[in-house]
């Protein structure tokens, strides 16, 4: 069994590859198998589907934008309508990505197929709720579309009053369908909380944890405690639009600023659902590529909780210029600034993490280092932000656009990629060109960076966010800005092609590709669907030390120094004091 | 340096330096020192990420390994390290904020004697009260003297954002929000030749600002954008401030715009009317469809309202339409102009009745243009 390149004389540990009956993909066949099914890892793959098809949807709608923003008046909308054409469809990517693609994104469609393998389990704690929370969504995103493209929508997917309490389109089925959605994120986040606290196999303490639970955990506090918050803004919302009760609208003794600061009270922390699960991932990603132990594991741990709590205090941000007094306004950015720090914590430890390691550069890896230099980019832009004087000129412009451009594509869209690319042989159990996804990161990053990039200079040159059209003095940067979507969109069209040309034509996945030492590469590729026979022996998530490169079957393995094993002492056949006589 | 940048000669008009600037051009008491708190928080940013960057580069060149090779170090953390990176940044955010929330101060504390401009926002367009029952949706202010706009919006929440001056205020419905700037650049005037020879070329409809990049009195100006989405129109929800060097300048300005000229006729000055004050909007006079009914063909034509009953659009209508325009609305129209009560002198609504029946063949006929009565009332 050991190769040439494994040290002579060790034993290997090697789950093997799964029996079709034993295969969670296989076990069961038939739409109905998959319609009812309980299992966690099959609802994360419906999740990832349902999740892929609304960013093709919203991606396409954004390619759209691009393109009649390639012209000062504007080039794909026409006539009398255009605006309003442009406005349907600003609004309705915006609302799609946002609710439909990011925030489920990676706790739902990883996090569901993760969570239970990573802790050694068979499934999540309640796997009804798990279900529910899946056909929750579905409705949510049917009732949500069909609303968008009833009468469509035009309210940005903010839903500022007094715009959405006066405007003719379908507010009211839209806020519906967010609200649905609400309450699948709510499911998604207590299920995983009772998972983590209550299914840990014996030996997981919380800080031998992977990383990715620590941040799923703290997403799914965010989920639990924030979400309510807008089901309770969007119901206010409705009860404003259809019986004028007055706390929003001016026209019935309402204040607009009101809605904003409900409204921002859920969504700033969203941002953080939807940034929160692209630290876990990437964490967990930079260390394992880097085949070295995590720096700083506690840290990193400790400032996804901080940024978890503190995440609930910079609201006020987004509402600067709004009209707050100025004292709310400077205690607003102050708290705004503390939250950057737990952020800067996890980008140095991810490279003291690869300083000295033993990097391969695959593609997961190569998504996962134009995270850390996206999101840095990102993450520092927002500094321009929370100073106040020089946000005075830069809200609501395109610099704005850019930054959270880069934190939630380049953030999150890069991690949740990189993800599925690091975790796909486990689901699927196939491997995929690594030529092919090193290539398609190479696109990703270079179109990416041509699209947003030249925002920046945008918004500080002073254009104002959410035009159909705009002044000529604008035009070249935003002819620029939209070569490079069209570059990003072939990028990500690359990544789905090798992924979905893997399915047929890939290698067969061993159970630990990549040298992984959390519990989830210690079951085959694609798991059974029981997981694992027994809980499996938890050791260090991050210990490296006996994984090593099996060159002839191009897999990981874990080792075990051979071992002889002793006969057990047989007990003496006569009882010691048998001989009475000393 | 980036800031040298802004001293460069003039490539684009007068809303940028250069090129290759980061900024429009500064033409207010904040703009340096927001430019500057810009460029400093952007070094700093500098200074983490080209070293972030690098070490990525770099560790991945140098520790690139064949698989199967262990990691030279397994450390697993250095607490004196990792909290001297979780502290020190802390002091340049510290500053950031400082320097930020100082200047923001500033710019919310109105100096006194500010001269006061009452500002409207609407669905889509804006309104400046100079008072004395003076309205321009152009902004006209003194060049070194605080202006402050006392701000309202009709309708939904608006922006006010003037990107040569660095500053900004969202204009909220329900309430007064304001804003000050002092304005450090005057506008230059273009030549009589030049604005003379854009008047014949630009013709009797909406000026066009984009185009010729100075006001129909001949002024360059500075942008005025709404950055509060707002619905359809929102991106042409722009209007132009205009610096004046001296006060008899900017009074000569007030004194022009503030009722029809004697030499003009009402239905030319309600044509002005049109195009200024927002009607243009939502409202063609080509027969298409906008937010409100076309003028074309409207006046003395019969109308259904949304209750059912029938109207005959005339004058009477019409100006009540203007004063009260949520109280006869037209069967498949929403109800969302605002009200011109105070902002409309009898002879300005007089103008745009006279103007409407220019473009409709309902009617009594309009009177011909000779009528010497018509053109006389204001004098």
């Amino acid at each position: 069994m050991s190769a040439g390149s494994l040290p002579s004389g060790s034993q290997v540990k090697d789950p093997g590859y799964p029996t079709p009956s034993e295969n969670y993909l296989t076990n069961s066949k038939g739409v109905l198998s998959w319609i009812f099914t309980l299992d966690h890892k099959r609802i994360g793959v419906m999740y990832l589907v349902g999740v892929t098809v609304a960013f093709a949807v919203a991606g396409l709608l954004a390619l759209l934008i691009r393109l009649h923003l390639f012209q000062p008046d504007g080039m794909v909308f026409q006539g009398e309508e255009a605006n309003n054409w442009y406005n349907q469809v600003f609004t309705l990517h915006g609302a799609i990505m946002v609710f439909l693609f990011i925030i489920p994104s990676v706790p739902a469609a990883l996090g569901n197929f993760l969570v239970p393998v990573m802790l050694g389990a068979k499934d999540v704690a309640f796997p009804r709720l798990n279900l529910c929370s899946f056909y929750l969504w579905v409705f949510g995103a049917l009732f949500f579309v069909s609303a968008l493209c009833a009468s469509g929508l035009d309210t940005g997917w903010t839903f500022y009053t007094p715009y959405s309490t006066t405007t003719d389109s379908s507010v009211i089925l839209a806020t519906s369908g967010a609200f649905i959605l609400g309450f699948s994120s709510i499911f998604t986040g207590l299920n995983f909380i009772v998972t983590i606290n209550t299914m840990r196999p014996p030996g997981m303490t919380w800080f031998r944890m992977p990383l990715f639970l620590w941040a799923t955990y703290a997403t799914s506090i965010i989920q639990v405690l924030a979400t309510p918050v807008l089901g309770i803004t969007l119901l206010l919302l409705i009860a404003e639009r259809t019986m004028h009760i007055g706390i929003f609208d001016p026209e019935y003794n309402g204040d607009p600023v009101t809605f904003q600061h409900f409204f921002w009270f859920y969504s700033h922390p969203a941002v953080y659902i939807m940034i929160l699960p692209a630290f876990g991932i990437i964490s967990d990603l930079i260390s394992v590529h880097s085949h070295k132990r995590i720096f700083g594991y506690r840290f990193i741990a400790y400032s996804s909780i901080a940024i978890a709590l503190l995440g609930f205090l910079v609201w006020g941000h987004h509402m600067f210029t709004a009209g707050m007094s100025s004292l709310t306004t400077i205690i607003f950015s102050a708290l705004t600034f503390t939250v950057s720090v737990p952020s800067a914590i996890k980008v140095f430890n991810w490279l003291a993490t690869m300083y000295k390691g033993s990097i391969s550069l695959t593609t997961p890896m190569c998504y996962a280092l134009a995270f850390i230099f996206l999101f840095t980019i990102g993450g520092l832009t927002g500094l321009h932000l929370g100073t106040l004087a020089t946000d005075m000129h830069l809200h609501d412009t395109y610099f704005v656009v850019a930054h959270f451009h880069y934190v939630m594509v380049g953030g999150t869209l890069v991690a949740f990629l990189g993800g599925v690319f690091h975790w796909w042989p486990k689901m699927f159990g196939k491997m995929y060109s690594e030529a092919g996804g090193r290539l398609s990161a190479l696109l990703v990053f270079a179109g990416f960076n041509l699209t947003f990039l030249p925002q920046f200079v945008l918004g500080s040159r002073g254009m104002p966010r959410r035009y159909a059209t705009y002044d000529p003095e604008f035009a070249a940067l935003h002819q620029m800005s939209t070569w490079g979507s069209m570059l990003l969109g072939f990028g990500l069209l690359v990544a789905l092609v090798v992924l979905l040309r893997s399915l047929k034509t890939g290698k067969r996945a061993p159970a630990n590709p990549w040298g992984a030492a959390t519990l989830e590469w210690e079951c085959t590729s694609p798991p059974p669907f029981y997981n694992f026979e027994r809980a499996p022996s938890v050791g260090d998530p991050y210990d490296f030390s006996n994984l090593e490169w099996d060159a002839e079957n191009e897999r990981y393995v874990k080792i075990e120094p051979a071992r002889e094993i002793v006969p057990e002492e047989q007990p003496a056949a006569e009882p010691v004091h048998a001989d009475d006589s000393k | 340096m980036f800031a040298l940048m802004n001293n460069m000669p003039n490539l684009l008009g007068d809303q940028f330096a250069s090129k290759f600037t980061w900024f429009p051009k500064q033409a207010s008491t904040f703009a340096a020192e927001n430019d500057w708190l810009f460029f400093f928080i952007t070094w700093i940013c500098v200074l983490f990420f080209v070293p972030i960057a690098g070490c990525l580069f770099y560790f991945c060149w140098k520790y690139g390994k064949p698989k199967g090779q262990k990691a030279e170090s397994n450390t697993a953390h250095n607490t004196p390290l990792e909290l001297a990176w979780s502290i020190l940044p802390s002091f340049f955010l510290v500053a950031m904020f400082v320097m930020g929330a100082r200047s923001y101060l500033n710019q919310r504390t109105v100096p006194e004697g500010a001269n006061n401009i009452g500002l409207k926002a609407f669905k889509w367009g804006w309104t400046m009260d100079y008072g004395k029952g003076v309205m321009n949706p152009e902004l006209h202010i003194l060049v070194n003297e605080p202006t402050k706009l006392s701000m309202r919006s009709s309708d939904v929440i608006h922006s006010v954002f003037v990107p040569a001056f660095r500053a900004k205020k969202d204009v909220v419905p329900g309430r007064y929000n304001y804003m000050w700037f002092e304005a450090d650049v005057a506008s230059e005037q273009v030549s009589k030749e030049e604005l003379e020879q854009a008047i014949i070329e630009n013709g009797d409809g909406v000026w066009d600002y984009d185009k010729w990049q100075f006001t129909q009195d001949g002024y360059k100006f500075f942008d005025l954008y709404c950055t509060e989405y707002c619905g359809k129109n929102h991106s042409v929800m722009q209007t132009v401030v205009v610096v004046h060097e001296t006060v008899e300048d900017l009074d000569a300005w007030i004194e022009k715009v503030s009722k029809r000229p004697v030499d003009q006729t009402p239905e030319a000055w309600g044509e002005k009317l049109y195009n200024q004050r927002g009607c243009a909007g939502c409202h063609s006079i080509d027969g298409s469809k906008r937010v409100g009914p076309s003028f074309k063909e409207s006046y003395g034509n019969k109308r259904t309202l949304t209750d059912g009953d029938p109207i005959t659009a005339d004058e009477d209508y019409i100006r009540n339409s203007i004063l009260y325009p949520k109280k006869q609305i037209v069967a498949g129209y929403q109800p969302v102009m605002p009200s011109y009560q105070g902002q409309l002198s009898d002879d300005d609504i007089a103008s745009i009745i006279a103007y409407l029946k220019t473009v409709s063949d309902y009617g009594p006929k309009a009177a011909p243009k000779t009528d010497k009565e018509e053109t006389s009332t204001e004098e």
